[in-house]
């Protein structure tokens, strides 16, 4: 039963992710066939070949800037969030149950959506439309980092080994930086992980406020579908290219990722 | 991860008393002071001045904006709560709210129902346990776009993959676009397939907390392994399963990229007559296709009051059985 | 004082060559290539980047040859062509709005279909006046009618006509054989003088394959409809949703009641695909056979060849389209005030719409040319389209557009447009009743007109 349960759990996670590389290996008359083929064909290679020729794609372009984007946007994000996370666990000052609070409602509010009318006309009157930090800056705002920095950092790290380094003189950021930091490393590194890929799969705000000659990984796809619509396996190639980034990354680290979203897990 | 509604602030721990209030050892103790009442308010800072920018900002002026016939470019004429009575009686708007929470109950429940059944799985002693925790992780890591692209190719009327397997049992061809059952079915296994390796990966940890003493002691008792998932595993896990569900909330109820891929074009009409229209669409779809700010404005503040009053009916939720941990 | 003068000068040049081009009708429509060559005694022109936006499906506008051929003649101004969506109303349209009132991220020079026109012209503070840049001169190249709807409310010159939409009927020449009909393009012209004629060529079509995953006659109800009204219009004082007063009237209009009962018609009688143009699935079913006529202005010719692929060859062919001529599309190019190169961006305008633009497009995409010179020209009169069969779509869309009268269409034709059809698709498929669409037709018409 367990076996059963497992094999079809992977078959049904493992097959959309085949099929589209089988796509990206074969042409538009077999994508098209009924019934569908299902082994890889020979036509990878010009598959890839069309996609970085098709210039009005701007895909390279969008791989490019979404690497920017998502690296910037969780440096920043897991930054500021171990700051407020050890701040709201670890000291005590006037107003921080209320400010912490406020956190937590605003992980209720869907900013973007909210915010798509006045952060659109924001960047109009900043001149930023069609520019990266358009991108960027409306997702550092993340309640969720914060909330679970706070969470993990209060179970991660013993009072005693604050009090002891007060004790010892240190000052609050050194025991930020000597401290706390080393403690969070796993919780921060389930953060950054979900962060990069919210990020890296962001779409509503690309898609309105960039424009089409500077996408980012996913509003390019959208792009190929659009204009080039009966291209199907250049499109299958481009998702394909688009997931291949964090496919290595996963397998790669897969230990420590699985790892830590559990560690991650039972801690926040 | 379990949700702490009730405790949101680090509680008061047993341990040595904080030196708050007295003279701080070793350096000039002005400096200890200072640091010590005022770098908190630093660390938070940066979180806090971004957010007034980019939360509140928007929160109040969307506020504004929805109180007017607002152009972008052009005129704004302050119209009072005329928006919002034209919204509440705007078949369109209830549609779109009826998909949206339709689209989210019809992926949550199987998506917790099968994390469950997964995660069960995943704990029992098994070879190459690495290996599966990993493959079912894998579409987590699979771009929204890209799998929206993909399914949407499986779920073609005249040669996609679902439709000719339909076929060899006689099933006539589905336009799965074409009516709101089959459309959120087809955008529900979009957003299952993505989310329950990973729900399934936060339950299994979850589960691996549970002190194996208490299924000794049931197994003495003579307790059959269905009855100690009932008594032990889920009652343990419900924080987790609330933590998951708060999560799903307000992915659901902002679903957006899944539907849009679906219609292939990003018109936002979700279909003819909107079978698949969310509330994120409708508002995109007046604000950046019918250029009417003020609307959309005033339905974004709904889809704000409509995820609270989820999220209030969770709170009580977790009020309930919040103690169990 | 210096750039002052040389624009001065190169303002001069560019006019004169216009003008010289216009006269003349010659194939040198380059007028940027004196005023770049003319630069370089001076400190070397920064090279310049225009960018085109355009829409539309398979081959689009067809410029990409015209864009190379341009490039490599003008070092100076490269053009970047870019295609956005196969959605004019929808998307590309709202999407452009958006950038024009944001005052950035519109290209240099953007396509227009006509059914936009009316809502452009009446926001001139959007466009640059392409008379500052000479090319008032052009006039005498194109029918009244289509330049004068590139004269926007400010009474200024603010977009040049690319190409027009003449009618046919595209089929599939494999499938009508299969069902037994004719398949030489003239005889299948005369299978169908008029709408109920197609009815009955339709259900044989149909009664040869009446299995579930054969072929269906029609596309769907979208290209019909627009096929139909630019017939109607024209017989209902030449106006559709809007009448020249820009006053709403979808309910009172025959010409559109009309094209809804026809197409209406021909959706129960279970002769269409039930597929939306321009989706994906339409295009696939294109390239696949999935149907086997489908209304054709000359542009849909170029969306067809592209969607179909080069492996198609000579599968579709096209007939004269049942109920006489009528113009359905066409379109635009302007060039946005946001631009930060209003001048070479003219430069481009001029030789895209000028004759060699237009005979390439034509070549490419079978958009079929508005400009008169570029009509006459035997690149185009003579052109046989090898896609189609060689059919002679030079000399059937020249006599198709002769006595073309375009349509009205008012400011907010295209919303009203798509709005409507999304109606039409609802009830082809199924999810809108055949006995409530033309209530809900009229409410989603009215709404969309608001």
């Amino acid at each position: 039963m367990t076996k059963v349960v497992l094999a079809l759990a992977l078959l049904l996670s493992a097959f959309p992710i085949y099929y589209m590389f089988i796509m990206a290996t074969r042409t538009n008359e077999e994508a098209i066939d009924v019934p569908p083929p299902l082994l890889p064909g020979g036509h990878l290679g010009e598959n890839i070949q069309r996609l970085l020729s098709t210039e009005d794609a701007y895909f390279m372009t969008g791989l490019i800037n979404s690497a920017i984007v998502s690296i910037t946007v969780t440096v920043s994000v897991v930054l500021i969030s171990t700051l407020a996370g050890f701040a709201f666990a670890k000291l005590r000052f006037r107003g921080s149950k209320i400010l912490l609070g406020l956190i937590l409602v605003t992980m209720m509010v869907p900013l973007q959506q909210m915010g798509i009318v006045p952060l659109y006309e924001l960047m109009v009157t900043l001149g930023w439309t069609g520019q990266l930090k358009a991108v960027i800056l409306p997702f550092l705002v993340n309640g969720f980092g914060v909330f679970m920095m706070t969470q993990y950092a209060t179970q991660a790290v013993p009072d005693e080994l604050v009090e002891a380094a007060r004790v010892d003189g240190a000052s609050t950021m050194r025991i930020y930086a000597n401290v706390i930091l080393p403690a969070l490393r796993p919780g921060m590194a389930v953060l950054a992980l979900l962060v990069f890929m919210q990020t890296w799969n962001e779409f509503m705000w690309p898609l309105i406020v960039l424009n089409p000659d500077n996408p980012v990984v996913q509003t390019s796809i959208a792009a190929l579908n659009q204009a080039h619509g009966t291209d199907y396996v250049m499109l299958f190639t481009g998702t394909a290219a688009s997931v291949l980034p964090l496919f290595i990354v996963f397998i790669a680290f897969g230990r420590q990722i699985v790892g830590g979203l559990m560690e991650g897990a039972v801690k926040a | 991860m379990t949700l702490h509604v009730d405790s949101p602030a680090a509680p008061p721990r047993p341990g040595p008393e904080r030196p708050t209030g007295h003279r701080g050892p070793r350096r000039g103790s002005g400096w200890a002071r200072f640091d010590l009442r005022a770098t908190p308010y630093f660390l938070v800072s940066p979180y806090f001045l971004l957010f007034a920018v980019f939360g509140i900002f928007p929160l109040v002026y969307t506020l504004w904006v929805s109180l007017h016939e607002w152009e972008l470019a052009g005129d704004k004429t302050f119209v009072g709560v005329e928006n919002y009575i034209e919204l509440i009686t705007d078949a369109a708007f209830w549609n779109a709210v009826i998909n949206t929470l339709g689209m989210f109950v019809m992926s949550t429940v199987p998506q917790l129902v099968l994390a469950l059944l997964l995660a069960n799985a995943l704990n029992k002693r098994i070879r190459g346990r690495l290996f599966f925790r990993l493959g079912v992780l894998l579409p987590l890591i699979t771009s929204v776009v890209a799998v929206a692209v993909v399914f949407t190719q499986l779920y073609g009327r005249d040669y996609g993959m679902i439709n000719w397997f339909l076929s060899l049992f006689d099933v006539e061809a589905i336009n799965w676009q074409n009516q709101k059952w089959s459309s959120w079915i087809a955008i529900s296994t979009m957003i299952d397939w993505r989310w329950t390796g990973y729900n399934a990966i936060i339950l299994l940890a979850a589960m691996q907390t549970i002190p194996k003493d208490l299924y000794e002691a049931a197994s003495i008792d003579g307790a059959s392994a269905r009855r100690q998932f009932w008594q032990i595993t889920f009652p343990m896990l419900r924080p987790t399963i609330i933590f998951v569900v708060f999560i799903s909330t307000i992915g659901g109820l902002t679903l957006f990229t899944e539907p849009v891929m679906f219609d292939g074009n990003p018109t936002m009409s979700g279909g003819a007559t909107g079978q698949y229209q969310t509330v994120a669409m409708f508002i995109v779809k007046e604000a950046f296709r019918d250029f009417d700010f003020g609307y959309a404005a005033a339905a974004s503040w709904l889809l704000f009051a409509l995820i609270l009053l989820g999220t209030l009916i969770n709170y009580s939720f977790t009020r309930r059985i919040g103690g169990s941990k | 004082m210096l750039n002052n003068k040389r624009q001065g000068k190169l303002a001069a040049v560019a006019v004169m060559a216009a003008t010289a081009l216009a006269i003349t009708s010659c194939s040198s429509s380059e007028p940027a290539k004196p005023a770049a060559g003319g630069s370089s005694s001076a400190a070397a022109a920064e090279p310049v980047t225009i960018t085109v936006h355009t829409f539309g499906g398979g081959e689009n506008f067809g410029y990409d040859k015209a864009v190379e051929t341009w490039n490599a003649a003008h070092p100076n101004i490269q053009v970047k062509y870019q295609n956005l969506t196969d959605r004019f109303e929808d998307v590309y349209l709202p999407q452009l709005l958006q950038r024009l009132q944001a005052n950035s991220g519109a290209a240099d020079i953007i396509a227009l279909d006509e059914g936009a026109m009316g809502l452009m012209k009446a926001r001139p503070q959007f466009f640059t006046d392409l008379a500052e840049y000479g090319l008032d001169s052009r006039k005498a190249d194109f029918p009244a009618a289509k330049w004068d709807n590139g004269i926007n409310a400010d009474n200024k010159l603010f977009a040049l006509g690319t190409d027009i939409g003449g009618m046919t009927m595209c089929y599939r020449k494999d499938l009508f054989e299969k069902a037994g009909l004719p398949t030489d393009r003239e005889e299948v012209g005369k299978l169908w003088p008029d709408w109920a004629a197609f009815m009955e060529v339709g259900k044989k079509f149909q009664a040869a394959n009446p299995g579930k995953t054969d072929p269906k006659f029609l596309d769907g109800p979208n290209t019909l409809y627009n096929v139909i009204l630019s017939q109607e219009a024209p017989k209902n004082g030449n106006v559709a949703y809007f009448d020249k007063q820009n006053q709403l009237v979808i309910e009172t209009n025959p010409a559109i009641k009309t094209s809804f009962d026809t197409v209406k018609s021909f959706s129960e009688a279970g002769l269409t695909a039930k597929l939306a143009s321009f989706t994906p699935p339409w295009n696939a079913a294109i390239k696949k056979g999935g149907f086997a006529t489908m209304g054709c202005p000359a542009w849909m010719l170029g969306v067809v060849s592209g969607a179909a692929g080069e492996g198609n060859k000579g599968k579709w062919d096209v007939a004269a389209v049942p109920g006489g001529a009528g113009n359905w599309g066409g379109s635009y190019l302007a060039v946005p005030k946001q631009s930060k190169h209003p001048k070479e961006a003219a430069e481009v305008l001029n030789y895209l719409t000028g004759k060699e633009g237009h005979v390439m497009a034509f070549q490419e995409a079978a958009a079929f040319p508005s400009s008169i010179p570029a009509q006459q020209d035997p690149a185009v009169a003579d052109l046989k389209n090898a896609f189609f069969n060689d059919a002679p779509t030079g000399k059937i869309f020249g006599e198709s557009v002769k006595d073309l009268l375009p349509v009205f269409l008012g400011e907010k034709h295209a919303q009203v447009k798509t709005s409507v059809e999304k109606v039409l698709e609802g009830m082809d498929q199924g999810s809108v009743p055949y006995d409530q669409a033309w209530t809900k037709f009229l409410e989603a018409g009215v709404k969309a007109a608001g």
